[in-house]
């Protein structure tokens, strides 16, 4: 193959994402319903699985998780929506010095819930991340199976496992939009807002410090780059960005219980970023597409038996999962870089 | 009192079963310097094997033999089918692998086996005995016993055999041991055929009281996690002190905490998770370990 | 560099999704003006239910649906036509996995893109609180859902598109209540309940039951579905001296609970719930582990015939159920499992329904259907009606106590739970 002057390719990948976007804003008008419901769930997963992606495509870190912190998000958005009011009305029993105020709308609690979110991963990150290697793995898994159990705890705020019914949405602040161009709008906003954070940082100081310490945390301590702080705060932006998608999803559904972040979601957005490839913020939007596609259309799988259909989607995720780790381990984009390799300067991922 | 050790004693039969899955998380990082997420998953896949063989009519004890040769052969297969081709690659590789396990290997049991409740045969009668008001059943104390010799027998051949001793050589020192003529790669698949049976032991010891269930390790994996933790990751000794002490620490503190009540005890397990690894990361009895680059 | 070619590739497949269903999409609503799910053959119904995960237990219940469908399509009617009124019923459910958002999401495919008639039948407390707001909202009938929660039939004003279809679990647990008081006055009770919305509804009932002798209840204990052990909770119960022991639990938790029992040395008698007599195979794996002796005579209730009990093995309706599952049944489903037959009388009443929301049945006639129903159900029990008027909104809220020997033997009068 020839190589492709550098110039030209700027300008094809400055092409592609312009189309991308013109895409994105051409779906509203072309697409049902319920797809484009659908494609809001996209966004939401992209939001989540970019976060997720920080954390183990740059910081060498892994979370099994980020449902929980999802779980986190959603719960922020459910309890600042109802306020303390909404939340007598469907007779719970708030603490009365709890901030929770009178109610809000929906979209303006998304900011809060990042910055919730954001800051219990932080807390969460710094014990989670004092042992080389697995520990967060360990630390997380126990963590989304936990998660659901401390919501029924708090039953007064949270509504236990009955969950909390949120009012169904709605366009806000009198916009001209239908409701569902309007949920469509906001999760695709957020995500484009996130992508362009989530790109310079991995592009300033903290993402060289993060990439320096997942090839090798001795020769960055070296360095003068503190694994611990890095780590620690990769993990608390990634926990910010899947409470946001949490917060979204909240609002999508109207509705969170415990049940609706188990660790299966978990697993499934681990699964979805290896998919999409580590370390490829683009990777992201196949993982995300994938993600809610997937379970979808796995529901009649072709060719298979009525009792094995339902649990062939399953051992083929698995599967799946299994051979892109010993084949392409940098998924979906790591593939597509190998066939179109000649065009391209090599970046190191992590299984370079 | 009669209460308090109640909960003691019932707190140590569960810590038992903890013990023998952390004990099996343990032998595999030792050994590979890996946790296996899929060791739950495979523990049960074998649990229901048993049943299988069982209700082919097979009596107790060669079905628990029989299992245990099979989740030997299973777990030295699944190392080198699965985690040999990544054994070199990065941790994260490693551990996506194994949650690739996980998702096979539960929906293969939900796909052969199904989600009715179905009852698991014990060995032991099915009697009670009553000491100083405290009643413990044979089922325990045989559950308990059984971990016990395990533990034994796994020592004995570490500190015996000619392969154990290998086996141990090659996780310290791997390359000092190939120098040594020891087949390093071979150990490893060992050391995952050594912890598959250790979980088919947990799990069918737990299954006469737990049922079966596709998802009936998941919890207990947890648990596992923590206790491997806390008795220091690399320590077999520590896996099985520490879930004991899990077992008996969360039963009193449920039962007399009115705060933990049962919600949270699962994630009261999780915070002795992250208070060991902040105040003690080496767990109880661990080494410190030097960062590897 | 590499990503423009990935970007484009994902433009690329959005864009064929896009294609392909906005094709779909135009198709389906071009049928717009007459009732959704409606045509002059079919009629289009759905529902979510967790064919995996950790409710997968209950997966038979759909396909049992399937199979009366199946047979009412191959049959020839009243009418003389197959189906209801010559329309074949085209039964669409998906798999929510037991997650509210997967079930909100399916639900949205089945009243946007498939554009069901009607959501009928969906499993879940939660799940179909989740989504009865938007249903209520677009006036779509959300019926005969697969819950027990009471306010299915009691917030009729707020959710007049909604009900509900078996005996709720506070009237189930009026009537545990209530026989303890008639038959063991001076019983010392301690309850194990599921720390959730469904526990806590039995245990509501029990207590309305019990009235003024709240007071036997001497033990209140709760586990929760991740415990990996009850014999704290149950050594407590054990040590509080009760002698009566009321498992508000579901079918695998019950079977724990009382292996637990057996292993504490405690004997008490058992009163066990509907969800758990329903199913043989839970009370067999009860026996195998703890012994015939020590569940002999634990009392629960039932409103439907238990296909698998020899009392009802030479019943018509009963043996009529076995050749349906054999004949229309999807492959490997089990004639034998409480479930299936479940959705089987679940469907007889949804194709009553159909049929008494007439020759052109439009979603209000429908829900004026469900208004008037006034009919027995064969698949249960003798005597039971199904039965609702303008302020009863419970299909069915009769029930028979029933006592465990070997098998489940109905005793006692009818008990109207409403």
């Amino acid at each position: 193959m020839i190589r492709l002057p550098r110039p030209l390719f700027l300008a094809l990948k400055l092409a592609a994402i312009a189309g991308l976007i013109v895409v994105l804003l051409l779906l509203p008008h072309v697409l049902s319903e319920f797809r484009l419901s659908q494609f809001t769930y996209v966004g939401i997963y992209f939001i989540a699985l970019l976060g997720l992606n920080i954390l183990s495509g740059y910081s060498g870190q892994i979370s099994l998780g980020h449902g929980a912190f999802m779980g986190i998000g959603a719960y922020v958005t459910a309890v600042l929506t109802l306020g303390h009011k909404g939340l007598v009305l469907f007779g719970h029993h708030p603490p009365g010095w709890l901030p929770i105020g009178d109610g809000m709308r929906p979209a303006l609690t998304i900011p809060i819930a990042f910055v919730v979110t954001g800051i219990v991963g932080f807390l969460f990150g710094m014990p989670a991340l004092r042992l080389a290697g697995v520990s967060l793995a360990l630390a997380t898994f126990a963590m989304a199976v936990s998660l659901p159990q401390v919501a029924k705890k708090f039953e007064n705020v949270t509504g236990g496992g009955g969950g909390l019914s949120l009012p169904l949405p709605e366009t806000p602040f009198g916009l001209d939009v239908s409701t569902p161009h309007w949920l469509y709008y906001e999760a695709w906003g957020c995500a484009a807002v996130l992508f362009v954070a989530a790109w310079l940082l991995v592009r300033a100081r903290v993402g060289r410090a993060w990439r320096a310490i997942r090839d090798g945390e001795l020769a960055a301590t070296a360095s003068g780059v503190s694994p611990a702080l890095y780590k620690t705060l990769a993990f608390g932006v990634s926990s910010a960005f899947a409470g946001v998608a949490g917060s979204l999803l909240a609002i999508q559904v109207a509705y969170v219980n415990p049940d609706t972040f188990p660790l299966s979601l978990s697993i499934l957005l681990l699964a979805s970023v290896v998919v999409g490839g580590l370390g490829s913020l683009s990777g992201v939007v196949v993982g995300a597409l994938m993600l809610e596609f997937l379970p979808i259309y796995a529901q009649h799988p072709p060719f298979v038996g009525q009792s094995f259909s339902k649990q062939a989607p399953g051992i083929a995720f698995g599967v799946v999962l299994i051979l892109i780790m010993f084949a392409v381990p940098a998924g979906a984009a790591g593939l597509l870089r190998r066939i179109v390799r000649p065009l391209t300067k090599p970046v190191p991922t992590v299984s370079d | 009192m009669a209460q308090f050790l109640q909960q003691v004693a019932s707190g140590l039969a569960s810590g038992a079963i903890y013990a023998s899955l952390a004990l099996a998380l343990v032998l595999i990082y030792r050994a590979t310097d890996v946790i296996n997420f899929a060791q739950g998953e495979m523990a049960t896949f074998m649990t229901y094997l048993a049943w299988s063989l069982m209700n082919h009519g097979l009596s107790y004890w060669p079905a628990f033999a029989l299992t245990l040769l099979i989740a030997f052969a299973g777990g030295v297969a699944v190392e080198r089918v699965v985690i040999r081709p990544v054994e070199r690659k990065p941790e994260i590789v490693i551990v996506i692998v194994t949650i690739g396990l996980l998702i096979s290997i539960n929906a293969i049991t939900g796909w052969i086996w199904g989600a009715d409740v179905k009852a698991f045969d014990s060995p032991f009668p099915n009697s009670t005995h009553d000491i100083g008001g405290v009643t413990i059943s044979t089922q325990d104390v045989g559950t308990f016993g059984v971990c016990l010799l395990t533990v034994l027998l796994l020592w004995a051949f570490f500190r015996f055999t000619t392969v154990g001793l290998a086996l141990r050589a090659s996780a310290i020192n791997p390359h000092a041991s190939r120098l040594l003529a020891v087949r390093v790669s071979w150990m490893l698949a060992l050391g995952w055929g050594l912890a598959s049976v250790l979980g088919a032991v947990a799990g069918m010891m737990a299954a006469p009281t737990v049922f079966l269930d596709p998802s009936m390790m998941l919890v207990i994996l947890i648990y596992a996690f923590a206790a491997a933790v806390l008795g220091g990751i690399d320590s077999p000794v520590g896996a099985v002190i520490g879930g004991l002490s899990l077992g008996v620490v969360i039963n009193l503190l449920s039962a007399y905490v009115n705060f933990v009540g049962s919600e949270l005890r699962l994630p009261t397990a999780l915070a002795i998770l992250l208070v060991v690894l902040i105040i003690r990361p080496q767990g109880l009895l661990g080494h410190r370990v030097v960062r590897r680059v | 560099m590499k990503k423009s070619l990935l970007v484009g590739m994902a433009v690329a497949l959005a864009t064929a999704v896009t294609a392909s269903t906005a094709l779909g999409a135009t198709r389906t609503s071009s049928s717009a003006g007459a009732t959704p799910g409606v045509t002059s053959t079919s009629i289009t119904i759905g529902g979510t239910f967790p064919l995996t995960g950790p409710a997968s237990l209950y997966a038979p219940i759909p396909r049992g649906m399937e199979t009366y469908f199946n047979f009412i399509n191959a049959r020839k009617g009243p009418d003389g036509k197959k189906g209801v009124y010559g329309r074949k019923i085209n039964w669409k459910y998906y798999d929510d996995a037991y997650n509210p958002a997967q079930t909100v999401q399916l639900t949205n495919q089945l009243i946007l893109q498939d554009n069901v008639f009607a959501i009928v039948g969906s499993l879940g407390t939660e799940h179909n609180q989740a989504i009865r707001p938007i249903l209520n909202q677009r006036k779509i009938p959300q019926i005969f859902i697969s819950t027990g929660a009471s306010f299915w039939g009691l917030q009729y004003k707020d959710f007049p598109w909604t009900m509900g279809w078996q005996p709720d679990y506070i009237a189930e647990g009026i009537a545990y209540g209530r026989w303890i008081v008639a038959n063991a006055p001076t019983a010392k009770i301690a309850v194990l309940y599921q720390n959730d919305d469904y526990g806590k509804d039995y245990l509501r009932g029990l207590k309305i039951g019990l009235a003024r002798k709240t007071s036997l209840i001497v033990s209140e204990q709760s586990y929760e579905i991740t415990d990996t052990s009850y014999a704290s909770q149950i050594s407590k119960q054990k040590a509080s001296g009760a002698d009566t022991w009321v498992l508000l639990t579901t079918p695998t938790p019950t079977v724990r609970a009382i292996a637990t029992g057996k292993a504490l040395n405690w004997k008490p008698n058992q009163i066990v719930i509907n969800s758990v007599s329903a199913i043989d195979t839970v009370m067999a794996a009860a026996v195998a582990r703890a012994g015939a002796d020590y569940v002999a005579g634990a009392v629960s209730s039932g409103y439907l015939k238990n296909p698998t009990n020899p009392a009802y093995a030479k019943d018509p309706w009963v043996r009529q159920y076995r050749q349906l599952v054999a004949k229309y049944g999807p492959t490997g489903l089990d004639a034998n499992n409480g479930n299936t037959y479940y959705g089987v009388a679940k469907a007889y009443d949804i194709v009553k329904v159909l049929y008494l929301a007439g020759k052109n049945p439009t979603r209000q006639s429908l829900m004026n259907a469900t208004l008037k129903m006034n009919w027995t159900n064969p698949y249960a029990l003798k005597g039971i009606k199904i039965k609702t008027g303008k302020i009863d909104h419970f299909p069915i809220s009769q029930m028979r106590l029933a006592r465990w020997n070997g098998s489940w033997t109905e005793f006692g009068p009818l008990i109207k739970g409403r």
